[in-house]
């Protein structure tokens, strides 16, 4: 059992994005013998949701984002190297396939999401903008992703999303992945329409969506 | 009491008790008050709220006397996309006399600034044409759109992709050499529509590329009120705060980063800014009671600091307005009404 | 959307006043209250009257000031924004173009 001080510490210094400090802490923890993961569950992760909280409310920004993501990904490899339970590695090592439809050429919002989820542990594979449906498939299956994020910002580009659901319908793939569907005109009545698992409202409800889809899987 | 109907922000119909529906406009105010730092509603405001939500009419609106102009983007665009196979002239005519606009803008469907620089001569005379047939004054309208500057739209390295990837120092000086250019579109194109006698120029959706976008809508008004102190700029914004993309952006002493609408509008005043157009989310998880006692409360925080004329946009998801294509009348009016006879509007 | 706001919190454009309010925010920065006032002012109507569709569409007429729909001889487009500009007493951008080429 972790002590309180060190756990406030670890989620602070995530707020702080003190990389170094942070992987100093884990593996002090780490040497003393008590168990790495709490360190990870009970101090980093809730650091970092509280880093896209902040964010989502702009008390936070972009740069600090992605420093307070790259202090997380520091402590999450010490941890992950420092355990021996392969599934709780497993566990850790969600795959998300993020990628823009096809006809759509805007990535600002989905920057924001990629560095949000690399910063909660999830290996995140951004296919860029303006992606064929086909290949959103292709490289899903290709890494092995456990979750396909879409994002569409237009009207015109949502049909889009309800392509790649049919699309993962005929090639019989459509139990293998989770689907998340977001951007601004993508609401929770269009992804039920379309069949997708989930609904983003924004970046850190994306992260949150990603976690509630794995528990129920 | 019969349950009350109402929606949530995707448009989807719901129905109220009469204490869920007390404790969804609570529960709006509060999060604006918590995210804004602004006071929340009082009780005869959310009284007042209470009101219009039980009402139990389809469409209701404000009373007599209390009526506000109305400003329109990208109007004859939106009829264009209905299908309708009717050209530009036509179609802020049809805004004009069949709809009653109180104001017009011309704009191109390329909603961007930049790409307008190349066609300026091609839309000059348009505006020249409209202005003659058309009595309401006329803006033109644009976004800033930073995202044009960047690889692969324009020349500067893509932000998006060097913060996830940690660069931090050259996404932020990608953004600063954004601004540089995008001011300079926004004061050429601007300043050739106003030369062909343009009323306004509605630089709008400003921030949809975080705090670099809104610094160059800020310097670009400043610019255009030096050459044209006569002429009307307008801002109207993308969001409901700042994202910080770059976030080390200043103007004039102040951090744009974060900042909330009753906070935008003070820089809107100090860059010479005519009318202030604020942008507050709807969110589509939660029910329009919370969306309007939550946009209601961020406004009337607008309202209460400006000193100049304020038109927050109540488009498709802003504004309390369900994202849907069609959002519904019950809604509409209710939210229109809410934030008209609350905030101190001078238009939507 | 758009006609559901006109109704229901719209002063109404050209069917009353709104295009001139309008144009008093726009020229000279004035909050709601204030250009109603101004406007109803230099038409010698009250801020009611400004709003109500019946009596501006006579005095947009009587005062060629454009109307919805136009008889024949009332003016339209820039004839009546010349209008607008004098009875406001406001310089409109397009208005002065027009009369320096037209040379007026």
């Amino acid at each position: 059992m972790l002590d309180e001080k060190i756990i406030e510490e670890a989620k602070q210094l995530i707020l702080q994005q003190n990389k170094e400090e942070a992987a100093k802490l884990t593996q002090k923890v780490i040497s003393e013998g008590t168990d790495p993961l709490e360190l990870l569950k009970e101090g980093f992760i809730p650091g970092i949701n509280h880093v896209g909280d902040l964010f989502g409310r702009g008390q936070l920004f972009l740069p600090e984002l992605i420093k307070a993501a790259a202090t997380m990904k520091t402590v999450t490899d010490i941890v992950n190297e420092a355990i021996a339970d392969d599934s709780e590695k497993q566990q850790s090592q969600t795959t998300v396939l993020i990628a823009t439809v096809k006809g759509d050429v805007h990535d600002i919002g989905k920057a924001i999401v990629v560095s949000l989820m690399r910063a909660n542990g999830f290996v995140v594979h951004d296919l860029g903008r303006d992606v064929e449906t086909d290949k959103i498939i292709e490289e899903a299956q290709n890494v092995n992703a456990d979750i396909i994020g879409t994002s569409a910002l237009l009207t015109t580009t949502m049909p889009r999303q309800k392509e790649i659901e049919e699309a993962l319908k005929s090639a019989g793939l459509r139990d293998r992945f989770k689907t998340i569907v977001g951007g601004a005109p993508v609401t929770p009545r269009w992804a039920a329409r379309i069949g997708a698992d989930a609904y983003a409202e924004d970046a850190q409800d994306g992260v949150l969506k990603v976690k509630e889809l794995l528990a129920q899987s | 009491m019969e349950k009350i109907f109402t929606r949530f922000g995707d448009g989807t119909p719901t129905e109220m008790s009469e204490s869920e529906l007390r404790a969804d406009l609570e529960a709006g105010t509060e999060d604006a008050a918590d995210r804004g730092k602004i006071p929340p509603l009082t009780e005869d405001e959310l009284n007042h709220l209470f009101d219009i939500f039980s009402s139990p009419y389809k469409f209701i609106s404000v009373e007599p006397g209390q009526e506000i102009v109305l400003t329109y983007d990208g109007a004859h665009v939106k009829i264009r996309r209905h299908g309708l196979n009717v050209e530009r002239i036509q179609g802020l005519q049809i805004y004009e006399k069949v709809m009653g606009a109180d104001t017009l803008e011309l704009c191109h469907v390329d909603y961007s600034f930049k790409p307008i620089k190349p066609i300026v001569t091609f839309e000059q005379p348009v505006m020249e044409q409209a202005l003659l047939t058309t009595h309401a004054p006329m803006f033109y309208g644009a976004m800033p759109n930073l995202g044009l500057y960047s690889q692969p739209d324009g020349p500067f390295p893509n932000p998006a992709e060097l913060m996830p990837a940690g660069k931090i120092e050259e996404a932020q000086a990608s953004h600063e050499l954004a601004v540089k250019e995008a001011v300079r579109d926004i004061v050429f194109v601007g300043s050739c529509m106003i030369e062909c006698g343009a009323d306004g120029i509605n630089i709008d959706s400003t921030g949809a590329a975080g705090d670099a976008d809104f610094l160059a809508a800020l310097l670009a008004t400043q610019q255009l009120k030096e050459k044209y102190p006569h002429t009307c700029v307008e801002i109207g914004m993308a969001g409901e705060f700042i994202l910080g993309m770059h976030a080390g952006l200043e103007f004039e002493g102040t951090r744009l980063a974060g900042l909330y609408p009753h906070d935008q509008v003070k820089l809107v005043e100090k860059a010479g800014g005519t009318i202030y157009g604020p942008v507050v989310n709807t969110n589509t998880t939660e029910s329009t009671p919370w969306n309007v006692a939550r946009v209601v409360t961020f406004t009337k925080a607008v309202g209460e600091v400006a000193k100049i004329p304020i038109h927050p946009n109540m488009g498709m998801g802003v504004g309390a307005v369900p994202t849907c294509d069609h959002p519904p009348i019950d809604t509409v009016s209710r939210a229109s009404k809410a934030m008209v006879e609350i905030c101190r509007l001078d238009g939507l | 959307m758009a006609l559901a706001h006109a109704h229901a919190s719209g002063m109404g454009g050209m069917r009353t006043s709104g295009d001139l309010v309008a144009r008093m925010q726009m020229s000279r920065g004035m909050k709601i209250k204030e250009a109603k006032e101004y406007v109803a002012n230099k038409l010698s109507l009250s801020v009611t009257e400004i709003a109500d569709p019946v009596i501006m569409t006579e005095v947009r007429q009587d005062l060629k000031l454009g109307v919805i729909s136009p008889q024949a001889g009332d003016a339209l487009g820039i004839e009546a924004k010349c209008r607008i500009a004098e009875v406001l007493d406001i310089d409109i951008n397009c208005v002065n173009r027009f009369k320096n080429k037209a040379g007026i």
